[in-house]
């Protein structure tokens, strides 16, 4: 192996253990936040560093403070501790482990070879992931039951039958998509998602598949367990399911597993229907083949950008009241140096690229790089969809749920499966 | 040479997991350890680069077979106040030793006689998604489908038979 080799296995076994680490971060960001917006309210954005607050990113320090600190029980009437603590780890390792086959970006080519952009660059795809997540079931069934809690056991049978039934329907959904991709590979899929349909429409999983996407969006929210399928952990009812008796980093492993979970399914939701990593109407060829004049409109509207945020920060960033030299304004005022900060930094490197660096394996950096920053806005607008949808929708009664995945989506899944062969076997 | 220590620590696991699932008098810690062992020969088979047979062994068994039983086994909180009484089992085991002891030796026997050779992948995309799917839909594609419609009827019949005690209401 030459050094590149072993950095850029590096680079993505990185990428695929950290991005999901740093969207809990954001993503419990964007729950608060997004709740409040949905109430009306303002949400937490007191917590603060010498001032600055970072929209209220700073609560999450406040947060993971909290339940590092928080006393680590281990209830006493428990028999079986050892399954006690496995049990939030097989949560939180499943969901983290599943974004492993996910590719966030086109294959990078250099000198001739070819590097796979996903943690681990198997060609199993959407197989691997539905092992993975089969076994965070466990995770839930053993925190449940060696609760040894009625609360925890019910949230534990709920979530586990829900979860079991839910991917049938799931899988199904899958099938007919397989029958139009005509692999697993996701690489594959998401490359079949480049092209466009009659000339000008992208061909999107959604466009393609549009009853095939609802059924499996709807699948994902009830394997996440979120609203409106929460009722594993339905506070009104049943406390807070199969977590009741953790506490401290246990918890945690639960928690940031649940958002971990939300990112690697919104992640993969994008790859099976939103197209993934590309760019609308922009191949990676493309992209390659224009790799100049693609820097020069970046060159160009970043700044453009940063400057409509900057007002915006401005705008929003000071006190409702008077107060002796708003301590808001100059927060504010820092936010946009650092802004414009990064901004010369990009510029910076963009003009030398520009410069310097233009054709050959810079060019496939560049796209690299930007399908990368693609995919990573595409998921944070699925995570957003979430949240959307956690705030809006009550939660459903038990059986009206099982109803749905065995009555509903069930049947609906398998007109769709020969509905979608019929036109495949047709057209080919 | 790494696979082959990883090949060792798979064996050592999987025999492992078989022994705890019998020896274990707790039905939960029976179902984990048989999990152990189900997760580990799925890691065999990936040494084989038989990369379906990898997935379908963690979906099927690992992930939905093995999740039902413990589902069930939470589901009835069998505890081990609940479990029959075992007396004699010294006599069971002696007696179980006697019968399976010749059959034992013939094992042994054959794995004795087993020529040693060097393996090596066989190649051609042995093993993954395509190929293994061509020889299902192509020289099985009968006996596919017949077993497909079995489990088709099943799951079919699960949700009438379900669906039914509410006409009744």
């Amino acid at each position: 192996m030459s050094q590149l080799d072993i950095l850029l296995v590096l680079l993505r076994v990185a990428f695929g253990a950290f991005v999901p680490l740093c969207f809990i971060a954001a993503l419990v960001w964007l729950e608060r936040r997004g709740a409040a917006f949905f109430q009306d309210r303002a949400g937490p954005n007191r917590c603060n560093i010498f001032g600055f607050r970072a929209a209220g990113l700073v609560q999450n320090l406040a947060d993971a403070v909290k339940l590092i600190f928080k006393e680590d029980v281990i209830p006493g009437h428990s028999r079986h501790k050892f399954y006690f603590v496995l049990a939030p780890l097989i949560v939180f390792v499943c969901a983290l482990v599943s974004f492993a086959v996910v590719p966030f970006a086109d294959a990078l080519v250099i000198e001739g070879k070819q590097y796979l952009m996903q943690g681990i660059p198997m060609d199993l795809g959407i197989l691997w992931f539905l092992a993975i997540t089969g076994f965070a079931v466990y995770g839930i069934i053993l925190a449940g039951w060696s609760s040894h809690n009625k609360y925890g056991v019910l949230g534990g049978l709920r979530a586990s039958a829900q979860v079991i039934s839910y991917e049938i329907p799931m899988g199904l959904a899958l099938v007919s998509l397989l029958a139009v991709y005509g692999t697993v590979n996701l690489g594959e899929m998401v490359h079949f998602q480049g092209r466009l349909l009659f000339g000008f429409i992208p061909m999107w999983g959604v466009v393609l598949q549009p009853l095939g996407a609802i059924i499996f969006i709807v699948a994902a929210f009830a394997e996440t367990n979120r609203t409106p399928f929460d009722l594993a952990e339905g506070e009104s009812e049943i406390v807070a399911g199969f977590h009741i008796e953790y506490s401290s980093m246990k918890f945690a492993l639960f928690f940031m597993g649940e958002y971990v979970a939300m990112f690697v399914s919104s992640s993969l939701i994008v790859t099976l229907f939103f197209g993934g990593y590309q760019i609308p109407w922009l191949a990676t060829e493309t992209l390659v083949a224009n790799a100049r004049p693609v820097a020069l409109l970046l060159l160009v509207v970043i700044p453009i950008a940063a400057a409509l945020f900057s007002g915006w920060i401005r705008k929003n960033n000071k006190s409702h009241y008077d107060r002796p030299k708003d301590p808001r304004v100059f927060e504010a005022k820092v936010y946009i140096g650092l802004i414009w900060m990064m901004v010369i930094v990009l510029e910076a490197v963009l003009a030398g690229y520009w410069l310097y660096a233009a054709g050959g394996a810079a060019d496939r950096i560049l796209v690299v790089l930007l399908q990368i920053a693609t995919f990573l806005v595409k998921t944070f607008m699925m995570c957003f969809v979430y949240v959307w949808v956690r705030w809006t929708l009550p939660r459903f009664r038990y059986d009206q749920l099982q109803k749905l995945g065995w009555k509903m989506l069930l049947p609906l899944a398998l007109l769709n499966i020969f509905i979608t062969s019929a036109v495949v076997v047709a057209l080919s | 040479m790494f696979a082959e220590w990883l090949y060792f620590g798979l064996a050592a696991l999987s025999v492992l997991g078989a022994i705890g699932l019998i020896l274990f008098r707790h039905p939960m810690n029976g179902a984990m350890s048989f999990v152990v062992t189900l997760i580990s020969l799925a890691g065999m088979y990936a040494l084989l680069s038989a990369k379906l047979m990898f997935a379908v062994q963690l979906i099927v068994y690992a992930g939905a077979i093995m999740s039902l039983i413990v589902f069930i086994i939470m589901f009835l909180n069998i505890q081990e106040s609940d479990l029959p009484e075992e007396k004699g089992r010294g006599l069971y085991l002696v007696g179980g030793v006697v019968v399976i002891a010749p059959i034992a030796m013939f094992l042994y026997k054959i794995v004795r006689t087993l020529p040693g050779g060097d393996t090596a992948i066989v190649g051609n995309g042995f093993g993954e998604v395509r190929n293994v799917g061509m020889i299902l839909f192509k020289s099985w594609l009968l006996p596919f489908e017949i077993i497909s419609v079995l489990l088709l009827v099943a799951l079919i019949g699960a949700v009438v038979v379900a669906g039914k005690r509410e006409v009744g209401k």
